[in-house]
């Protein structure tokens, strides 16, 4: 199995000296192809300083990781930024929508900005979004005129499109009613059925309960085991 | 799974610009303030340019006539010296009445021969009276003469005297006072006075003192209804009558201190016997051959008349000093006119950038979400700067327009104004850069930013 993810002894502090605190203490982690990990954690354990640096989106001190082979750690910033368009999905709990962009137009900006003709773009968003249930009626409406749910879709779309390597998704049911969030993590399985890779970081038992395999983080630490020791 | 199809897999510019576009079409009203620093500076500098022109074609105009290599001979008494000395005049031949450029009137040196006529028409009344009492000398042909076969290199010398006169005839219902000048038969010649019709004055004319005159296209329109039907006619001028022998074409421009358009030209000899008598004050002209000898041939002829009249306090001044001064104030003047532009501009720029750093400020989630999809520091660079410019070329296109359509109504003020096409291209070259300049430093505060700072804001 082709390995994702990569980590190897990754610490982050914030501050400097006695207000230095260190946030991710020595996390090591591999992530294979075709999985569906829920890093679990309670408010303050650093899950979403792991899930930044996971994304590309923040620097680290110390450690070594690896996206698909390629050595994230000793990457410049034009080179993350590469790593981020055409390695990574990204899921936010707000979905991060450009609000004056209309949802097929949000949905295309990955390919766009990979350089794909606009046509073609629109084509495989069209595809992206019909498969995630947003009908044509829909792409020319702008994300505040589309419920919770839908702006979510929309978002996953927009992290499919440009089809990653990984998928990341910040507490993806978090701004979503249980029945739309249940709708987000049956999704979930179905795109890892389908061969995606999925890292999720959630504080929700119930949702990590959705991922294939589960690590809980506390206090900038990761620890590992079966998916019901986790879970009790 | 896509691939990079896009040129070396970057984001395509016409994409950049289409963000560029959904932006501006989102804040149309605030494109619009932001760019009202920018319509008021290129609708600033096309103005300038325009007025500041209109001075130089109001000095050409001036000047037209004018040859450069023509020096003028004036006598003034003590007593007119001190006053125009308090006036700020330079000489008597200094005032040119007419349509001088605003701001250049009153002061100019080196006025040309016949240049005093406004000064002059109360000669008829008291003041020109006991002026001409004061005046001990008088220049006359017997000058002419000596300046003529003592200095050497002068092409030309005539004398001439001008007031008003009281008319009648033709259409006029009431006696009316018109500027009259005796010349010289080389008058024409030496003020390039054009004919519509007839002759001009000759020097038979000039010999037998007739009672001919040659007028101004104005007034020939004014008088006898055409310019093209005075010839022929007569005019009663001071009581006499004199016979039109000839009508100016229109000149539009002072010569010689008077607006050869509403001037009538009699002899020399005619006008001292039967329009002015004792009380003409007549002044001389010389043209130099080579203008670069003009101030060496103004000390001779002072010279020359000062040992003939050791009493008199002469002005000799020359046409070249008195075009480069008036030349100069004009370049002076849109030299200033252009760093207010420049300043309006300055001023519209640092308004471009504090709308840009707000907008950055506001946007700067929509800046984080665009580098976590993989949008490189280049292309949020570009897409904020061609966003400022947009606003500024927008603002330039709005304010060239301005500055254009502004140009009839500053008319109507009187004020000369002369609009170069060039102005236009100025205007939007300044535009152009101060919206990339003023707009660099905001948008690269917001290409720098980090993706995770950015998304975090609120």
């Amino acid at each position: 199995m082709e390995q994702i993810i990569k980590i190897k002894n990754l610490r982050k502090s914030y501050g400097q000296g006695e207000n230095r605190q260190e946030v991710l203490k020595g996390i090591s982690i591999e992530v294979g192809d075709g999985e569906f990990l829920a890093i679990l954690g309670p408010s303050g354990s650093g899950k979403s300083t792991l899930m930044n640096v996971i994304g590309c989106m923040d620097c680290f001190d110390e450690g070594e990781y690896w996206l698909t082979g390629e050595p994230v750690y000793k990457m410049n910033d034009a080179e993350l930024t590469r790593v981020r368009n055409r390695k990574i999905g990204f899921i936010f709990q707000r979905y991060h929508l450009i609000q004056k962009y209309t949802a097929l137009q949000n949905t295309m900006m990955p390919l766009l900005i990979r350089g794909v003709s606009r046509r073609e773009a629109a084509e495989q968003s069209m595809e992206k979004l019909k498969m995630l249930g947003i009908g044509e009626q829909r792409i020319n409406h702008r994300p505040n005129e589309l419920s919770g749910g839908q702006q979510q879709r929309i978002a996953i779309a927009r992290a499919l499109v440009g089809s990653p390597k990984l998928l990341l998704a910040d507490e993806p049911t978090g701004a979503l009613d249980r029945e739309t969030g249940e709708e987000v993590l049956a999704l979930f399985r179905q795109l890892n059925e389908m061969g995606n890779t999925i890292v999720m970081i959630t504080h929700d038992l119930h949702v990590a309960k959705s991922a294939k395999r589960i690590v809980k983080i506390i206090d900038g630490q990761l620890y590992e085991g079966s998916k019901s020791e986790l879970l009790d | 799974m896509t691939q990079d199809t896009g040129l070396y897999g970057k984001m395509r510019f016409t994409e950049i610009l289409h963000l560029v576009w959904i932006n501006i079409m989102e804040n149309k009203f605030k494109v619009i303030l932001t760019s009202l620093g920018i319509i008021v500076g290129s609708a600033t500098i096309v103005m300038v340019i325009a007025v500041g022109h209109g001075g130089e074609v109001d000095v050409q105009k001036q000047f037209k006539t004018l040859n450069a290599g023509s020096i003028n001979i004036s006598v003034s008494t003590e007593a007119e010296m001190r006053d125009q000395m308090m006036q700020g005049s330079f000489g008597p031949g200094g005032d040119m009445p007419g349509d001088m450029p605003s701001g250049m009137q009153g002061g100019m040196p080196g006025g040309m021969p016949g240049g005093t006529a406004g000064n002059r028409s109360g000669s008829r009344s008291g003041f020109g009276g006991n002026l001409a009492k004061k005046q001990s000398v008088v220049l006359s042909t017997t000058d002419v003469d000596t300046i003529s076969s003592l200095v050497t290199g002068l092409s030309d010398v005539s004398i001439y005297t001008s007031a008003t006169a009281k008319v009648e005839g033709g259409d006029l219902t009431e006696e009316t006072e018109y500027t009259t000048v005796g010349v010289q038969s080389n008058y024409q010649s030496i003020c390039n006075l054009e004919l519509l019709q007839g002759d001009f004055i000759s020097d038979d004319d000039q010999d037998s003192k007739n009672k001919v005159a040659v007028i101004g296209y104005t007034l020939a329109q004014d008088i006898f209804g055409s310019a093209y039907s005075a010839v022929g006619e007569s005019l009663s001028i001071e009581g006499k009558t004199y016979e039109i022998v000839g009508v100016l074409s229109k000149m539009g421009s002072v010569s010689s201190g008077i607006s050869p358009d509403n001037s009538i030209f009699v002899p020399y000899s005619t006008a001292l016997k039967y329009v002015f008598g004792n009380n003409a004050v007549s002044q001389i002209t010389a043209i130099v051959s080579d203008v670069n000898q003009v101030a060496e041939k103004m000390e001779e002829i002072k010279s020359i008349l000062m040992e003939d009249h050791p009493n008199a306090n002469f002005t000799v001044t020359d046409a070249g000093s008195s075009m480069e001064a008036a030349t100069s104030s004009a370049k002076t003047l849109s030299r200033l006119l252009i760093t207010v532009a420049c300043i309006v501009f300055i001023v519209g720029g640092i308004g471009i950038m504090n709308v840009l750093f707000v907008s950055v400020k506001e946007r700067t989630q929509e800046i984080g979400i665009l580098k976590a999809l993989g949008c490189s520091k280049r292309e949020i660079l570009l897409e904020f700067l061609s966003e400022a410019n947009f606003i500024s070329i927008f603002g330039g296109v709005m304010g060239v327009a301005a500055g254009f359509a502004l140009v009839p109504v500053v008319r109507l003020s009187g004020m000369t104004v002369a609009p170069l096409a060039v102005s236009g291209i100025y205007a939007m070259l300044f535009a152009v850069c101060t919206g990339t300049l003023f707009g660099f430093y905001p948008a690269w505060k917001a290409a720098s930013l980090m993706p995770i700072e950015a998304l975090s804001q609120k």
